[in-house]
């Protein structure tokens, strides 16, 4: 029986860093990090709609794809594509685990946009400390660190949302940093495990297992040990600068290609924000932050004074 | 009735396809397809396969884009179209014409791919990939350099007895949106959307080609990023010819109607009399001259720019 996983994780969270660790999985070389399937990776692909749909997407409006995306992952969690020869899917065995910055929304006409539990058997929720993802995000958008704390404030803002071209992928409503988990921690339609990023660079093999083991995969220390190793930071790091990685950031006028991995840390934020950008994410984000556990910086510096 | 040439069939339709090209009608003549609106089933009682919106049964095809329109094809001769309560035939013309066609030459075994093609000198290039890869700003772009439209959005190929492939024509306008027809400097030849509640137009072509021509060259559209690199590359045969099965106007329709044989056959043939290349370039209207210098090489290169027009 074919099972599906949804890997959610609001934009620069970690989302790539676990499907490369899943990727590593029960390998005995690392993973080419371009062998990661980029364009049918990904819930929000065309692809998939146009192929299980058979008429386009682009001929419809945000809304009228939202109604019927349902049916496609309905339709994707029964049955095998092989519509594209160059991109394979990322699996362990009969598990297939797909990646979705999509928040966990409900259409216009009431059904879950994802398919509810006819889309997916469950979820792995990553979530990444808001301070860090403003400056990756930054970089991603190849926008000002502001410009990226505003966004993340934004209840309503998307990827690809525009209307005047053809977006390469459906639109994904973010929902912002905060409305983004609260979506999916709040619905019950699926089952959810939370991921810090954080938890994932203190023990990224302990991680994995216990990740792997709610998707109703074993695998032993060794090999998820193992698969941490090949995916470690400075390995991805190392083939990106050698050949590049193609979901790094877009040239932009004046600059080149921008690095996808770029520091792999967790609280970069302190060298990286302003004290008044920091007290915004706070104040943006404060609820969900101490639900997560993730202290304001205040509460951090008179800890650590004593 | 209106009646049209699409990708060499002669078409009568009872609604009015933008962009075709039109044909006098002849008198005594049975056309190749008949387009009317009329009563189309929910369901197809015998249906083989099925996914969430179609059914395909023996000689039939059912669509349904929902609250848009139904379609029933059959046997490659016939669309029965119905639209839902309160969508004017105008807006969902352009499914009739562009999926429904599509699927429609997929029932006659032609081999359909998701590309447009324009014309240099005496033959036909196409330009294939998915939705979103650029093919219709390419070939909007290559018009307007004195390459005449040939297809937009899918392409017919016949092969002739002796294995030649040749591209028929369907004169389409070109379906570009805002944003490539300002960055295109289109905006003269702007003309109806192509639905209303889309910012995505038919464009006039500077000029269209009416005749079938050999198709001398496939471009894969690829985007240059790391570590791909911007150039136009041959694949090895093999691999040229996945790339042109792949690109089947539906894949899913090949697998369901059975075709796979009828594909990879035609595509290595394909592969062996015309160049089969990768075309990878950075997704960006300021590279388009250079672009187009590119292809303009290697079409030298290729000798197709030295023959006689």
């Amino acid at each position: 029986m074919r099972k599906t996983y949804w890997l959610a994780s609001y934009p620069k969270s970690g989302n790539t860093w676990f499907r490369m660790l899943v990727a590593n999985l029960r390998r005995d070389t690392p993973v080419d990090i371009n062998d990661i399937p980029e364009r049918s990776g990904i819930a929000s692909a065309r692809a998939w709609f146009d192929s299980v749909m058979m008429f386009p997407s682009s001929l419809l409006t945000h809304e009228e794809c939202d109604r019927l995306r349902p049916m496609v992952y309905e339709a994707l969690a029964q049955e095998v594509l092989e519509d594209d020869p160059e991109e394979a899917e990322t699996m362990i065995g009969h598990t297939r685990f797909v990646k979705t910055h999509d928040s966990y929304t409900y259409n216009p006409d009431g059904g879950a946009l994802l398919a509810g539990i006819k889309g997916a058997d469950g979820a792995i929720l990553i979530v990444r400390d808001p301070r860090d993802v403003a400056p990756s995000l930054a970089n991603h958008n190849r926008t000002s660190i502001d410009d990226a704390i505003g966004f993340m404030a934004d209840a309503g803002s998307a990827f690809c949302g525009h209307r005047d071209r053809q977006p390469n992928q459906l639109r994904q409503q973010l929902a912002g940093w905060s409305g983004f988990i609260q979506a999916w921690l709040a619905q019950t339609d699926i089952p959810v495990h939370l991921v810090r990023y954080e938890d994932m660079h203190a023990d990224t093999g302990g991680m994995l297992r216990t990740a792997l083991a709610f998707a109703g995969i074993d695998a032993t220390h060794e090999e998820t040990a193992r698969a941490a190793g090949f995916a470690e930071f400075g390995e991805l790091k190392k083939q990106e600068e050698a050949r590049g990685f193609r979901e790094a950031p877009r040239p932009k006028a004046g600059a080149g290609p921008g690095s996808f991995f770029r520091r792999g840390v967790s609280g970069g934020w302190r060298d990286e924000l302003s004290t008044e950008q920091v007290a915004r994410i706070e104040r943006d984000h404060a609820p969900m932050m101490a639900r997560l556990g993730y202290a304001p910086a205040r509460d951090m510096t008179e800890r650590m004074a004593g | 009735m209106f009646f049209y040439t699409v990708s060499g069939l002669s078409v009568a339709s009872s609604l009015v396809l933008p962009g075709l090209i039109a044909a006098p009608e002849l008198p005594g003549v049975t056309p190749d397809v008949v387009i009317r609106e009329g009563d189309v089933p929910a369901a197809l009682e015998d249906a083989e396969s099925l996914g969430p919106t179609w059914q395909v049964a023996q000689g039939r095809f059912l669509l349904e884009v929902p609250g848009i329109i139904r379609m029933l094809l059959t046997e490659g001769r016939e669309i029965v179209f119905a639209t839902a309560d309160g969508i004017a035939s105008e807006e969902a013309a352009v499914f009739v014409s562009g999926t429904g066609f599509g699927i429609l030459l997929h029932q006659r075994e032609r081999i359909v791919l998701h590309a447009s093609a324009v014309r240099v000198r005496d033959s036909a290039v196409l330009f294939c990939g998915p939705s979103g890869a650029g093919k219709s700003t390419l070939a909007a772009a290559l018009s307007d350099a004195g390459y005449d439209l040939v297809t937009d959005d899918f392409c017919g190929i016949s092969m002739d007895t002796s294995g030649l492939p040749w591209v028929q024509p369907d004169g389409r306008q070109l379906k570009l949106w805002q944003n490539s027809i300002d960055k295109l400097d289109m905006a003269e030849r702007r003309a109806a959307p192509v639905r209303k509640v889309l910012e995505k137009f038919y464009v006039e072509p500077r000029a269209a080609s009416v005749v079938a021509l050999p198709l001398a060259a496939i471009y894969v559209l690829r985007e240059a990023r790391p570590p791909a690199a911007p150039g136009i590359l041959r694949p090895n045969i093999v691999d040229g010819a996945l790339m042109v099965r792949g690109n089947a106007y539906r894949p899913a329709m090949v697998r369901r109607m059975k075709q796979q044989p009828l594909y990879f056959q035609a595509a290595a043939s394909i592969s062996q009399r015309a160049g089969v290349f990768t075309l990878t370039r950075e997704l960006n209207f300021a590279k388009f001259p250079a672009v187009i210098g590119w292809l303009e090489a290697h079409w030298r290169e290729l000798g197709l720019l030295e023959r006689a027009a």
